[in-house]
Parts: structure tokens; C-alpha cells; sequence
């Protein structure tokens, strides 16, 4: 059973808290995040008012008709003179000059020459991160969200590269947090709602200096066995949660028993009782102290937060020893209380050291008050515990950091004994030899390698450019990513070099935008011009992966964050 | 005994063929290398501002003979045709200043000043960098010695081979630093201050040779313009210093390094110094990034050095952040050429330079265009066969970018 008071509203308390901006209730999986999250600063070009999804009752909608010679939905074909017609924060259609019905009082914008992409996806950054985080290891509860800096030293030039979702992740070694997706602007970023906590991160990558193979993949090995150290944890949480059920009912016959003494079937409860709101949650002494093991996962906003409550502590504590007084009209609503049943004469008749059948008429049962049940101590809750355990139940995805070959395999052996549901793997500079493995065990990748240059000596037999063509032949779904926010700006070029090496272009454009937000689980939004997407779009003067290619204008969730101001 | 006599004829016709099997082959490649070469392309970039559509290039004993319309009929005839249909051939890339792995054996550490020293002394024809230079579209590197020295000795311009390397210009420029590596605790100098006045007494010491002292004659050829210097400077300090040295015994050095220079363009550029950048990076400021281009607004020649993995995509990032493609082409090929001294020979596809020339799919500047062939000295060093000739090629116009 889901918390049903705690939960939304200290989730929104906590989000307010860390983003200042993020929207009050998080969305169900899969449904679509509002345009801006509310008191987003948002460009001064931008005349719509904010957060126009959160207000449907809003009397217009901003719509937008970009027209430009060519545009590139990535799925589905090219179309030339075409027009990407923006309404509110989505997309609503694409299609050919002519066929696509334009609204009267629509904005029209012309790129007479301009090339139109769906916002860019970068599946690995830094951004948003200091350097402490960024060197420092992080357990798998430490959520990045809770600590992203507003704006770094080239954040800004994020979005003006046309990159409008971008995943954030730790550089810790071996744990790195949990990472999170976020909407990067001219001025800062907003949360991605919904994906503020994306993935667990590991790093296992060994590094250049020599080493042995088996040292590494034991390692890997010893990182791995956190997983198996949940059991007694997951058997606690267990216990306690059919405590909380048994302590549930056993406090509802021990309210059903004073209705019934009192004569006031359906009538108000005694004062103290309001266990039932809390019994379901564990006592809910903090939020994100969830105890139902189901439950995890709901209530993103909270976890992950270090120090959080024990749990021992229900919030309403009742009287030591209740003695309901007769109450009176208007005191309250009845509780959903079951009416009474034996039960209650059967403890009482327990403790007595009668049983139950002996003195059937003589002596009522409900003379004789039940015992009040007593709130279980809730085991002490670990954040990076119930992150793992989110990743075993496949709430959360594990990304791991790993570069050789060996490392590689003895990932993917690890997480297979572990039973670990999604795996993507990150920067994968030497999978090329691999490839067969990565692809019958279905992990995408993520490569952050893909660029010229001098290699340590214990990668060089690496390419880096010619890596995504053998992943592709093998089958491995992959994204081309920048891996820091200081290249974001490249990120292009990263897949012009890929590319150069003997990718197809279609390929590589698709690993810079649909792929990676397939990998991160948000391609129903973002990742490719299609109708009910967000209005993420990139306009640029020639085609992208070329050079000289400028980029003229960016629409973020249908809000312009970007425009040149050079003449198009 | 007759049995000896009888092996005795046998032993010198063995070592007949053994002669001849050996020397066959030079035979053949001599024969080769005397058919002349025919190379067609859609697009050939005689040099950065030179560009002839389609492109057709005639290679003799390893030098461009003949360009586009100029090739005689009866050389076209005779020589053997080689195709990139689609494909862009550029100069092959120069590269102005590596140590090709090299960095250990480039500097001599005792002494500070070693102007003498020759790099192509060190040089190994069958290193494995050099080898690598070919599939990076590499067709000449200059072989220079490290910055641990003040005054470190002569640069050698040296080019990969089909079976080994050679050297192509033995000394070609002067290496110098007042950068950090020079200085050392060890020995003099051990600060800037002391680097800036050693260079300068050698200088003017060089200046006042009559004796001809091998090391300072190496500087005085510097101060007579016969070759360029490149002095390594990276901070602000460092460049200013190697600016004054310039302005007081008149040359005109080329910057090596100057990730300090984008407050220093103008007095660079009133120096009459040029810059050879370390690649660019992704990860390096916008200002950097922005470099080349302000050097190309100012009229400062410059030209990409370093990892030669690097080069190509130094040059394309440049063009991404602002530089034109002609002065991003020439960055890689004509100028690290003329820093060289040897624009006669390498940089370009003119009358008479080395046929060192890369083919690719498309726009040598955009990443995702392939690396199809390289030739070095008329030789197919990396690449697959080309194909087979057209029918008639039709040579129509010349024009320049």
C-alpha cells in the first residue's frame, strides 16, 4: 500500500527544496513532464507565460511554424520544405510545406536555408557539477540532483550547441551516485520531472595504469558483492512491513472494540487514532523512510537524501492507555475501522489463561478492553541500500564506467549472477573486441570516447572512431556523448568522427539524439521531431555534423533558448 | 676432388640468382617509379586557395609534374591511371613540430644551451609514430628537439616510407623555449628572468661570431633570416619576453604554444611573429577555441603542432569555431610548410613539390568525411587500391576558393 499522505506533499516540499523550481507532484511513469517547471527562469525572447502545461485552463497557446529547406525528424524521412509546427510546449505536426495546416495567428519563423533537428540528447555529462562532486565517491544513494550547481563556468553553452536533455552523472570511483536527467537553458538548467533520480552510477574503469587482468575483474568482483549484501537487509524491511500490516489490523479491532463498548458503531474514533494513515508507511518519520519494499521507488523525492530518520517514530503517537471517553457529534469522521470481530475477545481471553471455549456465556468478551497493539520499530533505513534494491527491481538503471575489454566482460558476468535487471555501460573505449557479448546480453552503451587523439599506452590498440561502426554491425544499441560539459559544445563533431570512420550518417545523428533517450528512458519527450514530443528543435544553417555548421536557433519545450544573432 | 670442381660452378650459379633475385626487385621498382602517374579526383586543392574541378594530377619520379589542363596528352597517355571518383585530394598534412615519441632522445639535459644539436641525429626511420603518420593523412613531420633546452638544436624534417623513413631536410628550424620545461633546478636557468637574458647573450654572441662556431653559427643563421625560430612561450610573460627579443636583433620567431595569446594578438601581429597552436581541444575555453580565428582576422599566420592524431580535427575544430576553411587548410599544410622552410618541397601540389597528397570522401575539414588514400613521394602509403580509370576525363575549369 502507497503512503497516501506523506508522500506527495513532502515530495513537493523536498523538490521545492532542492530545484526551487521543480513542479509540485511528480508525474506518473510515462506521463509527460510539464513545458517548464513553475518559477523556471526562462529566456527573455520567450514572450509565453511559464508553465503553461501546469495551467491547461490558460486561454492560449504559443504556436510556432518553423519553415525551413530541410528538416530531419531522425524517425522517419527526411522532408524537404517542410514545417515544424510548435504548440505550447509540443510538437503538433511535421510534415511538408502544405500538409501541414498552419493556424492563423501562428508565429511563423523562415530558415530559408536552415537544417531543423530534434534538440540534442547527451547521454553523459558533468555539467552542473563542482569538482568535489565530480572526484568524489558517492554511494548509491547520493542523489547528484540534491547537489547541482546552477551554473559553471560553459553550462551555457550547452543549450546554444542545441543540446536540450543532457544525463548528469558522478566521476566517483567506485560508486558515483545516482545521476539525473536535466533541461539545460541560456541560464542554468531546470529538473527533468521525473528523472531527477536517473541511474545508479559505478565506475570500474581501472584507469591506463598497468594492471592485472584479474586484479581488475576482481574488483569488479568485490564492488558487485554490495548487491548480494542486501538480503538481510530487503528480509528486514520484509519483517517490519508485515508488522506494519499485522499492527494495521490489530489497531483497527482495537479501535472496532471501543466503538462497539461505547455503542457508537461508526461513530468517532477515539483521539488517538490515526495509525492507519501511518501504518502503511513505516511510521514515516521522514520522507523517503518508505518501509514498504513495493513501495520504493514511488517516492523518489526523498530518497537518497543522507541522514534521514530512523523510522522508530510513528508521527501520532496514541495515549499509553486509551481510555475512550463517549464523544460527541462533530468531533470527527468515522474511521475506516472494520466493525468489530472476536478477535479481541480472543486476546483478552488469552490473557487471562482461559481459552476461549471453556466459559462460552458466562463472561462477554468485550468486557474486557484489548490490549493496544504496539507500533513496530522500523529497521534503520540505508538510502544506498534502497537505491541497489531500485536497481534490482529495475526502477533504476546501473550505469557503469568501464574501458577494457576485461572489464567489460566481468561487468556484464557481474551483473548477470547479480540479476541485475537494466544495465548501460559508459565510455566502452575498448568494446569493439566484445561486441558479440555486449550485444547478446543487450546492454546499451554509452561511449563518451569517440575523438582523435593521444591514448595511455594500454588503450592504444583502442579505436575510439571506429568503435560505434563495430557496435552497430554487432547489434549494440550505443549514444555518442560528450562525457563532460566542457565538450558538450562538440558534440557534433564527435559523431562527424565517428562518422569519418564509417558510420552512416543517419546512424550517427541518431546516436546524438533518439538513441540516448531511448538509453535514458525518455524518448516518448525528447530525442526526435515527432507529434506529442516536446518542441525540443535545433535549426542550423548547414547540415550538422558538417564543420562550419552554425547553429541559428534552439526552442527548449517550445520556449527559445537560443537564437543567433547573425543574420540567417 | 672433381666433385669439388663440380660444386664450384653449381656455388656461383646459386650466388647468380641469389644477385639477381635480390636485385630484381629494385629493377622492377626503379621500372615503376618510371612510369609516371596519372591521379583523378572530383575536387583537387592545389593549395589552400587553389582548387581545380575535377582534378587531375601527374606524378614523375615522385615530384608533381604536371597539374590539372597543364598535363601534356602524350604523358596522360603513357602514364598509369589511378581514380578517386568522388573523393578531394588535398596536400598531404604537415606537421611543424613533434618529437614522434621521441622526447627523451631530443633534448640534451646537462646544458641549456645546445643550438647545435641536430634532431635528425636521433632520428629513428622505422619508429612507430612515424609509421602512424600515413592514416592520419600525414605526409611530413619535422622531427624537433624538446623544450628542455633554452636553445635546443636544429629541427629535422623527416617523411614515413613504404619500408622505412627518411630524412627530407636535415636542419630546417632553430628550437628554442623560455617556456617552464626549460627552466631547470638543476642547472642554469632556473627562472625566466635567467632564461630571457641567457637566450639573449647567445644571441648577440652569435651576432658577433667570426669564428664560426658551430652552435652559435646555428643562431646567427636565425638572425640572418635563413630559417625561422620557434621559441616555445606559453604564458603571457613568456610571450611578451620572446616578442622583445624579436624586435631587438630583428626576426621574426614563431610562437610555440601561446595559450596565453589571445590578449597578445595585435603586438603578435605587430611583431611580425607567427603562432604553431597545440591542437585544440573540445574541452579548451571558447577564447582558445576562438584563437585561430582571431589570428586569421589579424593576418598572423599560424599552424597546428603536436599529437598527430590530433591534427586534423584541431583544424576542424577551429573551423567550428570560426576559422575559415582556407586558413584551417592552411594551418595543417602550406604554413607549418614555410615554418619549415620547405614550401618549395611539402604543404602544397604545385609544380615541383614532393607528390605527398590524402584523398578524401569529402571536405578534408569535415570529420565525417573518410580517409580513402595517402601517397608520400608518389607512393600509396595507406588506403585501398583505387579504382579504375573513366573513360575520358574532362578537365573544364580551374578556379580558386
Amino acid at each position: 500500500m502507497r503512503p497516501t499522505i506523506s508522500g506527495p506533499v513532502l515530495h513537493a516540499l523536498s523538490c521545492a527544496l532542492l530545484f526551487a523550481t521543480a513542479p509540485a507532484q511528480e508525474p506518473e511513469p510515462g506521463q509527460a513532464p510539464p513545458s517548464r517547471p513553475a518559477g523556471e527562469a526562462k529566456p527573455s525572447e520567450d514572450k509565453a507565460a511559464p508553465g503553461n502545461a501546469a495551467a491547461p485552463a490558460a486561454p492560449r497557446e504559443r504556436t510556432i511554424a518553423i519553415h525551413a529547406a530541410h528538416i530531419h525528424p531522425i524517425a522517419g524521412a527526411d522532408v524537404e520544405n517542410g514545417i515544424v509546427l510548435i504548440r505550447g510546449d509540443r510538437i503538433a505536426a511535421v510534415g511538408a510545406d502544405g500538409a501541414v495546416a498552419v493556424p492563423a495567428d501562428a508565429e511563423t519563423v523562415t530558415f530559408a536555408q536552415g537544417h531543423v533537428y530534434p534538440g540534442l540528447v547527451d547521454a553523459a555529462s558533468d555539467a552542473f557539477t563542482d569538482d568535489a562532486v565530480r572526484a568524489e565517491t558517492l554511494d548509491a544513494g547520493a542523489a547528484l540532483a540534491d547537489g547541482l550547481r546552477r551554473r559553471g563556468d560553459r553550462e551555457d553553452a550547452i543549450v546554444r550547441a542545441g543540446i536540450t536533455t543532457v544525463y548528469v552523472g558522478g566521476r566517483g570511483n567506485p560508486w558515483s551516485g545516482q545521476g539525473a536527467i536535466v533541461r539545460p537553458t541560456a541560464d542554468g538548467f531546470a529538473p527533468f520531472p521525473g528523472h531527477e533520480h536517473a541511474a545508479v552510477g559505478m565506475r570500474l574503469a581501472a584507469g591506463a595504469a598497468e594492471t592485472h587482468a584479474l586484479q581488475r575483474q576482481q574488483l569488479i568482483e568485490t564492488v558487485f558483492r554490495a548487491f548480494a549484501e542486501l538480503d538481510d537487509y530487503k528480509k528486514k524491511l520484509d519483517e517490519h512491513q508485515k508488522a506494519l500490516e499485522k499492527y494495521k489490523k490489530d489497531f483497527a479491532d482495537y479501535l472496532a472494540w471501543h466503538e462497539k463498548k461505547n455503542g457508537k458503531a461508526g461513530a468517532d474514533k477515539p483521539a488517538d487514532a490515526s495509525p492507519p494513515a501511518n501504518a502503511g508507511n513505516g511510521g514515516g518519520a521522514r520522507e523517503g523512510q518508505d518501509a514498504q519494499p513495493g513501495a520504493r521507488g514511488g517516492q523518489r523525492g526523498g530518497r537518497g537524501r543522507r541522514g534521514g530518520g530512523d523510522g522508530e517514530r510513528p508521527p501520532q503517537t496514541p495515549a499509553p492507555s486509551p481510555t475512550p471517553a463517549p464523544q460527541g457529534p462533530g468531533d470527527g469522521k468515522p474511521a475506516d475501522a472494520k466493525p468489530a470481530e472476536a478477535k479481541p475477545a480472543d486476546k483478552a481471553t488469552e490473557k487471562t489463561g482461559e481459552k476461549p471455549g471453556d466459559k462460552p456465556a458466562e463472561k462477554p468478551a468485550e468486557d474486557k478492553a484489548p490490549e493496544r497493539p504496539k507500533y513496530p520499530k522500523a529497521p534503520p533505513r540505508e538510502p544506498s541500500k534502497d537505491a541497489l534494491l531500485e536497481v534490482l527491481d529495475g526502477k533504476l538503471p546501473l550505469r557503469v564506467e568501464v574501458v577494457r575489454p576485461d572489464e567489460i566482460r566481468a561487468v556484464l558476468a557481474a551483473a548477470r549472477d547479480r540479476k541485475v535487471p537494466s544495465l548501460v555501460l559508459e565510455n566502452v573505449l575498448g568494446g569493439a573486441a566484445i561486441a558479440a557479448d555486449l550485444a547478446s546480453a543487450s546492454v546499451p552503451c554509452v561511449l563518451t570516447a569517440v575523438w582523435p587523439g593521444t591514448r595511455p599506452e594500454a588503450f592504444a590498440a583502442f579505436d575510439a572512431l571506429q568503435l560505434p561502426s563495430a557496435l552497430l554491425a554487432a547489434g549494440v544499441p550505443f549514444a555518442i556523448a560528450s562525457g563532460s560539459g566542457r565538450r558538450a559544445g562538440a558534440l557534433p563533431l564527435m559523431a562527424a568522427c565517428a562518422v569519418g570512420a564509417g558510420l552512416d550518417e543517419a546512424q550517427a545523428l541518431r546516436a546524438i539524439t533518439l538513441t540516448p533517450a531511448e538509453i535514458l528512458g525518455v524518448q516518448k519527450d525528447v530525442g526526435s521531431l515527432q507529434t506529442g514530443k516536446l518542441a525540443d528543435v535545433l535549426v542550423c544553417d548547414r547540415p550538422l555534423l558538417r564543420s562550419d555548421c552554425r547553429v541559428l536557433a534552439v526552442w527548449s519545450a517550445g520556449a527559445t533558448a537560443y537564437q543567433t544573432e547573425e543574420p540567417r | 676432388m672433381n666433385a669439388r670442381f663440380d660444386r664450384a660452378p653449381h656455388a656461383a650459379r646459386h650466388l647468380a640468382l641469389l644477385l639477381l633475385a635480390a636485385l630484381a626487385p629494385l629493377w622492377t621498382a626503379a621500372g615503376a617509379r618510371a612510369q609516371d602517374l596519372l591521379v583523378q579526383c572530383k575536387t583537387l586543392v592545389v593549395a589552400p586557395d587553389t582548387v581545380v574541378t575535377p582534378g587531375e594530377l601527374l606524378v614523375r619520379d615522385g615530384k608533381v609534374a604536371h597539374v590539372g589542363p597543364e598535363i601534356p596528352a602524350e604523358a596522360r597517355t603513357r602514364a598509369r591511371t589511378v581514380v578517386f571518383a568522388d573523393a578531394t585530394i588535398v596536400p598531404a598534412f604537415v606537421l611543424a613540430h613533434s618529437t614522434l615519441g621521441r622526447d627523451g632522445d631530443l633534448v640534451e639535459r646537462r646544458t641549456a644551451l645546445t643550438p647545435g644539436l641536430r634532431a635528425a641525429d636521433a632520428f629513428d626511420p622505422f619508429g612507430d609514430e612515424l609509421k602512424r603518420l600515413p592514416r592520419l593523412g600525414i605526409g611530413s613531420c619535422a622531427l624537433a628537439p624538446g623544450s628542455g633546452n633554452v636553445a635546443g638544436g636544429l629541427a629535422a624534417l623527416v617523411k614515413p616510407g613504404a619500408a622505412m623513413g627518411a630524412v627530407a631536410r636535415e636542419a630546417s628550424y632553430s628550437k628554442l623555449a623560455l617556456a617552464a620545461p626549460a627552466r631547470n633546478p638543476e642547472r642554469q636557468p632556473t627562472a625566466l628572468m635567467g632564461a630571457i637574458d641567457l637566450l639573449r647573450q647567445s644571441l648577440r654572441a652569435a651576432r658577433a661570431d667570426q669564428k664560426g662556431d658551430p652552435d652559435l653559427q646555428a643562431l646567427a643563421s636565425v638572425l640572418r633570416g635563413e630559417r625561422r625560430a620557434f621559441v616555445h612561450a606559453d604564458t603571457r610573460a613568456e610571450i611578451l619576453a620572446v616578442l622583445a627579443l624579436a624586435k631587438e636583433f630583428g626576426i621574426e620567431p614563431v610562437l610555440l604554444g601561446a595559450g596565453d595569446a589571445t590578449d597578445l594578438v595585435e603586438a603578435i601581429a605587430q611583431a611580425r611573429a607567427a603562432v604553431a597552436l597545440w591542437p585544440l581541444q573540445p574541452a579548451m575555453r571558447d577564447e582558445v577555441l576562438r584563437l585561430p580565428q582571431t589570428l586569421e582576422t589579424r593576418g598572423v599566420p599560424f599552424c597546428f603542432v603536436g599529437e598527430p592524431g590530433e591534427l586534423r580535427a584541431a583544424a576542424a575544430l577551429a573551423v567550428r569555431y570560426g576559422t575559415s576553411r582556407r586558413a584551417a587548410l592552411a594551418a595543417i599544410t602550406r604554413t607549418p610548410a614555410e615554418f619549415c622552410g620547405a614550401a618549395d618541397a611539402v604543404g602544397s601540389l604545385r609544380r615541383g613539390c614532393d607528390a605527398d597528397f590524402a584523398a578524401f570522401q569529402g571536405d578534408p575539414l569535415d570529420l565525417g568525411s573518410r580517409l580513402l588514400a595517402v601517397y608520400v613521394g608518389g607512393v600509396q602509403l595507406f588506403g585501398e587500391a583505387p579504382k579504375a580509370p573513366p573513360a575520358t576525363p574532362d578537365i573544364t575549369r580551374k578556379d580558386s576558393l
